[in-house]
């Protein structure tokens, strides 16, 4: 395909292009909106987690400023040990919803991929969906299912005898993993179903011809081939599984076993609206850069070195 | 777009500084800061953002305008999370000229800066406020607001339940107790009521009631009271009905809750005086089963309770506080307004005037025709003046609602939840460098 259009392209005069200004009026407005809402932010953040507001007495002298505090807030966060526990719950959250999620996407990719599935555009359109809707739109439909007295699910349940609480303290945090997995399954099955197709046709022929099944073809060509597909959306859904927020906090107002520091984020934002201290706020949202960063590094080294090690075999 | 075609190289560039003009234009666009401040009164034309939820407030803003003040108002519709987005908003410098805010906030905006001072400008208006209003939009001997509605508490009950169970409408809260197990006991899937762990206004009125206050002003320090006598005698009371399992403890305002309240599993709800209309809009199924009685009274007192009312108050970024500090008066304390404001607003006055208005004993037909707001002025009345609205107002809800969720599961007990949220309270009184007496 590419040889194709290579013949028939004409090479193009760019009059120009010699300019040396050009380039860089080309990455002006990335640049600009990169600099302006992510780089100075975080900035602002780390210069606000440094200070925090004193008053005195009863506080309506109008002497309350802003004063420099050092590692305060940061002390403050961490000796919180609420907060300390909310990362602990993403983390549990993390260890099963990451890869349960991640093996229904690479089992259905799989399955679309071979010749079992009738009707393959239709369900790939029904896996996908869910993405489609916004998360707190998700969360707000699961809630209706979550409540007895009105979800048809819960009873259902009830009527044969099972008794489903699904928004008790110790299920909550599995209320919202199903949502996680309902919303993002579809994403990631559609980008490992997109490097299966890239995988040449050529050496699932070879391997028919050497008496390899397809049970055996998924496991010994196609998984290693969109490892590192797997590894990727992996990573992004474990970043997200940090930053879990907008599910929990829909979830919030209709149970009471969703404190307001649930995750580190629901945290970061109850510091600053409820508790209305924007600066130990910042040192919270510092302290969860900082973890995502860290978390991120490792698994990226592990799958470098995996991937490097793959290579050599 | 065929101009820029002439050339690709030509099209890219401008293209490129198109793009790049069009986000510095979004970009000055948002810190433009607040487009509504208009300008100052001298010139005769101002104009003041309004932001506020009571409804009903865009007639009477529509009504202000055609007065020849020479200040125009805008309104905006305060819905979802608008109501935490005001601090943020202020401090940016984009926030509207005036808001509605629960007063439970007030104190730490007049502490942060956040308000103006509009003394000068309504001070006049004093003598037709109720006195405890008055009080909760003043600090410090300046006022810093204009009282919108307060929330004297009732209770409403099911007349049809009471009747088939042969039970007395309880006046005391060890007549409620009774009532409770019997409701119960006659029929398993009945309970008196709901304990939201969320719903902190449905505590705040029985700790009034009780006379006491999450805080209180000694010398120059703070007291913090949210785990005293008062509060556990409510917390005692509470105990015993969720020990017993004679209430429900669904979160309040969830389709649950309705859901729960249509279908009879409720019995009587005591809450505010703008409770009732919410009640008849989301549970018409019930209509004419309902009537609201005085909240039952501890032992040895007449009290009432309250859980809190709103102020109308001017923001720091307001040019023109005076065109602003003129609307809000007139738009509280006029004549012109008290019947929307009760009728359409559904808010139970703070002022003289409106406590006289013939829209306030009206006969409401959900609840039998029976003229529910006798009720609650006479609550207002008996309310005691103990309440005193502190810095934190919403740590000390978010440590009492994170804490009462343990309580309904069974993790911790009121008592041990009151304390808990007191400790909370007054770390950060403390880190923020406030006095406070232990």
């Amino acid at each position: 395909m590419s040889s194709a259009t290579r013949t028939i392209s004409r090479p193009r005069r760019f009059t120009g292009a010699g300019a040396r200004w050009v380039p860089y009026a080309f990455i002006v407005p990335f640049s600009a909106l990169f600099i302006l809402f992510l780089i100075a932010p975080i900035f602002v953040a780390i210069g606000s987690s440094l200070f925090t507001v004193k008053s005195s007495g009863l506080g309506f002298g109008g002497d309350s400023a802003a004063v420099f505090a050092g590692v305060e807030n940061y002390v403050r966060a961490l000796t919180n040990s609420d907060f300390i526990a909310s990362f602990g719950r993403v983390l549990l959250f993390g260890v099963v919803q990451v890869p349960v999620m991640m093996i229904l996407a690479g089992g259905l990719a799989l399955l679309f991929d071979s010749s079992l599935v009738k009707a393959k555009r239709l369900f790939q359109f029904a896996v996908f969906l869910p993405y489609a809707v916004p998360g707190v739109i998700a969360a707000l439909l699961w809630g209706f299912l979550y409540q007895p007295a009105v979800s048809p699910v819960i009873q259902f349940l009830a009527s044969i005898g099972i008794e489903a609480n699904l928004l008790a303290p110790g299920t909550v945090l599995w209320a919202i993993a199903n949502i996680s997995i309902w919303s993002y399954t579809g994403i990631n099955m559609i980008i490992l179903f997109a490097a299966l197709q890239s995988v040449p046709r050529e050496m699932y022929e070879a391997a028919r011809l050497d008496g390899a099944d397809e049970l055996r073809i998924a496991w010994s060509i196609k998984i290693p081939m969109i490892w590192p597909a797997f590894l990727l959306t992996t990573l992004s859904s474990i970043i997200g599984t940090l930053q879990l927020f907008s599910e929990p906090a829909v979830l919030k107002t209709i149970t009471p076993n969703i404190s307001s520091d649930f995750t580190p984020n629901m945290a970061v934002f109850s510091a600053a609206t409820l508790g209305n201290n924007a600066n130990l706020s910042s040192a919270m949202a510092v302290i969860l850069g900082v973890a995502t960063l860290v978390v991120s590094l490792v698994i990226m080294r592990v799958t470098n070195r995996r991937n490097g090690a793959s290579r050599d075999a | 777009m065929k101009f820029y075609l002439a050339g690709p190289t030509r099209s890219r560039i401008t293209m490129g500084v198109i793009a790049s003009a069009s986000a510095l234009a979004l970009l000055a666009g948002c810190s433009a800061g607040p487009a509504s401040t208009g300008g100052d009164s001298a010139s005769g034309a101002s104009t003041v953002d309004f932001w506020g939820w009571v409804p009903g407030l865009e007639d009477l803003v529509d009504q202000y305008n055609k007065l020849d003040t020479g200040t125009t108002v805008t309104f905006h519709r305060m819905t979802g999370d608008d109501g935490t987005k005001v601090k943020a908003a202020v401090d940016a410098g984009a926030g509207p000229d005036v808001v509605q805010l629960s007063t439970h906030d007030l104190p730490d905006y007049v502490i942060a800066g956040r308000v103006q001072d509009i003394t000068e400008f309504v001070s006049d208006d004093e003598s037709n406020y109720t006195p405890s209003s008055w009080a909760s939009v003043s600090f410090d001997g300046q006022v810093y607001g204009v009282p919108q509605g307060i929330g004297p508490a009732g209770m409403m009950y099911r007349t049809d339940m009471f009747e088939k169970y042969g039970i007395t409408v309880p006046t005391t809260w060890d007549e409620y107790l009774d009532a409770a197990r019997t409701i119960h006991a006659a029929d398993p899937n009945v309970y008196i009521a709901n304990m939201s762990p969320s719903e902190v206004g449905q505590w705040m009125q029985e700790v009034q009631q009780a006379e006491s206050s999450w805080y209180g002003v000694d010398g120059d320090a703070w007291d913090v009271g949210i785990n005293d006598e008062g509060s556990q005698l409510v917390a005692k009371r509470w105990q015993t009905l969720l020990d017993e399992g004679l209430v429900t403890t669904d979160t309040m305002w969830t389709p649950e809750y309705w859901a729960n309240v249509n279908a009879g599993k409720i019995a009587t709800i005591s809450y505010a005086a703008w409770f009732p209309s919410l009640l008849a809009s989301n549970a018409e199924s019930t209509s004419g089963l309902w009537k609201i009685a005085a909240l039952p009274v501890n032992e040895g007192s007449t009290n009432a309770g309250d859980s809190g009312g709103a102020a109308d108050v001017v923001l720091k970024g307001a040019a023109d506080p005076e065109a602003a500090a003129e609307f809000i008066s007139w738009l509280n304390g006029s004549d012109d307004t008290q019947e929307t404001m009760i009728s359409v607003g559904g808010i139970f006055p703070s002022t003289k005037n409106g406590l006289a208005s013939p829209a306030l004993t009206s006969a409401v037909p959900f609840y039998g025709d029976q003229v529910v707001n006798e009720v609650f002025i006479d609550a207002a009345e008996n309310t005691p003046a103990t309440w005193v609205d502190g810095p934190n107002y919403g740590t000390a809800q978010t440590a009492l609602t994170d804490e009462f969720a343990k309580v309904i599961n069974g993790q911790t007990t009121f008592l041990e939840a009151l304390d808990a949220a007191q400790a909370a309270t007054v770390d950060d009184l403390k880190s923020r460098g406030l006095s406070v007496n232990e």
